[in-house]
């Protein structure tokens, strides 16, 4: 069944972040007026996006970008259709028409420029279908890209609170690293404002003090742990209050202490409903 | 006569009257009042005041069950519903994703009061384009240890396990 919904309430780092950690293999159509755009994911990392305007196979790409000669690009083609199911990029690597990391670079750099401008889509739809692959022909990168990389870019175009706001309500919150965030940072590089706050995570300091102590607006700080955040690299957790007040102004009372034998009760008496 | 409670909230349309008068032993209390605001473009009638059911655990002990209103959510009222309850059924739309900040809000607003024992229904999974359990979690960035179920509210059996699963982990947390 496909996940449908619109990036205005369900942002695309947020839904990178759902690839990512699902594990998701299968394609994201992201659409809006005459713009459509597909990403490709196995098992979690993008291996190639496509644009409706733009959809050409890696052999053309290359050819327009000059790194295939026409002549190279008709031997890959002609070689291809004898290969039943290898990817176009794998062809290309396996005739030595182009290195593998040279093809890597110039395809990443290709795939990311499309992905960073989908970021600024403030609303648009979009449905992923589980298990969808790109048409071997397609400009797959022969490494698939981490998304956390991904993420933390699309974070850096972010200029309103408002997103923001959702994941962090107030500056009072305390960060925290998850439990193994180096793993997860080696996909990414950092911005020097980025290792500034990055470097003052501690647990036990809020964004409003790590505002302070780096010198940087609050607004800056939580765009920058927004992007930690969304990268699953942090949490922001509350600060436990001493005595917690309501609204009302009267201190909360204490949680109800309830014994075993009347939980062990309300099971029996719903169980035989 | 001993009562104990446990809310059942979510955003609008989330299925929490529905939830309740599922299992409920008597009709459900709902009051419920045409709605003046945005919340009019999902249904024409939204539950204004609360949703209340009721299960007799014994002659000396019975099991109250809250909806939280609706639209005009983090009121007074919440808060006092939310007083001494023993757990939170947090029930979520699973085909409408334009809900999910709300909910993570609304798990926000509970917790930020107490750590309250709670699971997180995926509710109208019997629908096409529901988000599964698991596409939830990370959808909502829920720790481990919290349980997402899969949930139809229309469904008798499917209400009793959200409530079982929620009794286990309140008596985790019970006392001998
Ligand atoms: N298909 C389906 N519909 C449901 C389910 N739960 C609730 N609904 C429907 O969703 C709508 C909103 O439910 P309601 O209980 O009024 O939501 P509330 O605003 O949270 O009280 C109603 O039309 C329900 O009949 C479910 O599990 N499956
Ligand atoms: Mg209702």
């Amino acid at each position: 069944m496909p996940l449908v919904g619109n990036i205005r309430d369900f942002g695309l780092s947020d839904f990178l972040y759902l690839v990512d950690r699902g594990y998701k293999t299968g394609c994201l159509h992201l659409s809006r007026a005459d713009e459509m755009a597909s990403l490709y994911f196995e098992k979690g990392k993008l291996l190639t996006a496509t644009r409706k305007d733009d959809n050409v196979p890696v052999t053309d790409l290359l050819v327009r970008k000059g790194k295939l000669t026409p002549a190279q690009a008709e031997q890959a083609v002609h070689a291809h259709q004898n290969q039943n199911g290898a990817s176009m990029s794998q062809v290309l690597i396996d005739l030595h028409l182009i290195g593998r990391d040279e093809l890597q670079r110039v395809l990443q750099q290709h795939i990311e420029e499309s992905v960073y401008a989908l970021f600024g889509w403030s609303e648009g739809e979009f449905r992923f279908e589980q298990g969808q692959r790109p048409e071997p022909t397609a400009p797959i990168m022969p490494i698939p890209l981490p998304v956390e990389h991904l993420i933390m870019e699309g974070v850096r175009r972010i200029d309103e609170w408002g997103r923001i706001k959702d994941r962090i309500p107030s500056t009072d919150m305390v960060v925290k690293f998850i439990e193994q965030p180096i793993e997860r940072a080696k996909g990414i590089n950092l911005a020097t404002d980025e290792w500034r706050v990055f470097a003052r995570i501690n647990g036990k300091d809020t964004l409003a003090e790590i505002a302070r102590k780096t010198g940087m607006s609050e607004f800056d700080v939580c765009r920058i742990v927004y992007g930690f955040l969304t990268a699953g690299l942090v949490d922001v957790i509350r600060k436990p209050a001493p005595v917690p007040m309501l609204a009302t102004g009267r201190p909360l009372a204490e949680a109800p202490r309830i014994k075993k034998s009347l939980v062990t009760r309300i099971i029996n008496r719903i169980r035989g409903m | 006569m001993q009562t104990v409670k446990m809310v059942i909230s979510g955003a609008v349309n989330a299925g929490k009257t529905e939830f309740i008068k599922t299992i409920s032993e008597i009709e459900v209390v709902s009051t419920e009042r045409r709605a003046t605001d945005d919340t009019r473009l999902i249904k024409k009638e939204t539950t204004v005041a609360m949703d209340f059911g009721r299960i007799a655990i014994g002659d000396d002990l019975v099991l109250h069950l809250f909806g939280t209103p609706g639209q005009k959510r983090f009121d007074f009222m919440w808060e006092i519903l939310s007083e001494g309850m023993l757990g939170l059924v947090i029930l979520v739309d699973s085909t409408r994703p334009e809900t999910f900040r709300e909910t993570n809000r609304i798990i926000d607003f509970f917790m930020s009061y107490r750590e309250t024992p709670y699971v997180v229904a995926a509710n109208k999974q019997d629908r096409p384009n529901a988000w599964s359990p698991e596409e939830l979690r990370l959808a909502l960035r829920l720790p481990a240890h919290i349980k997402v179920l899969p949930c139809m509210a229309t469904d008798r059996e499917s209400v009793k396990n959200v409530l079982l699963e929620l009794l286990d982990v309140i008596m985790q947390r019970s006392e001998d």
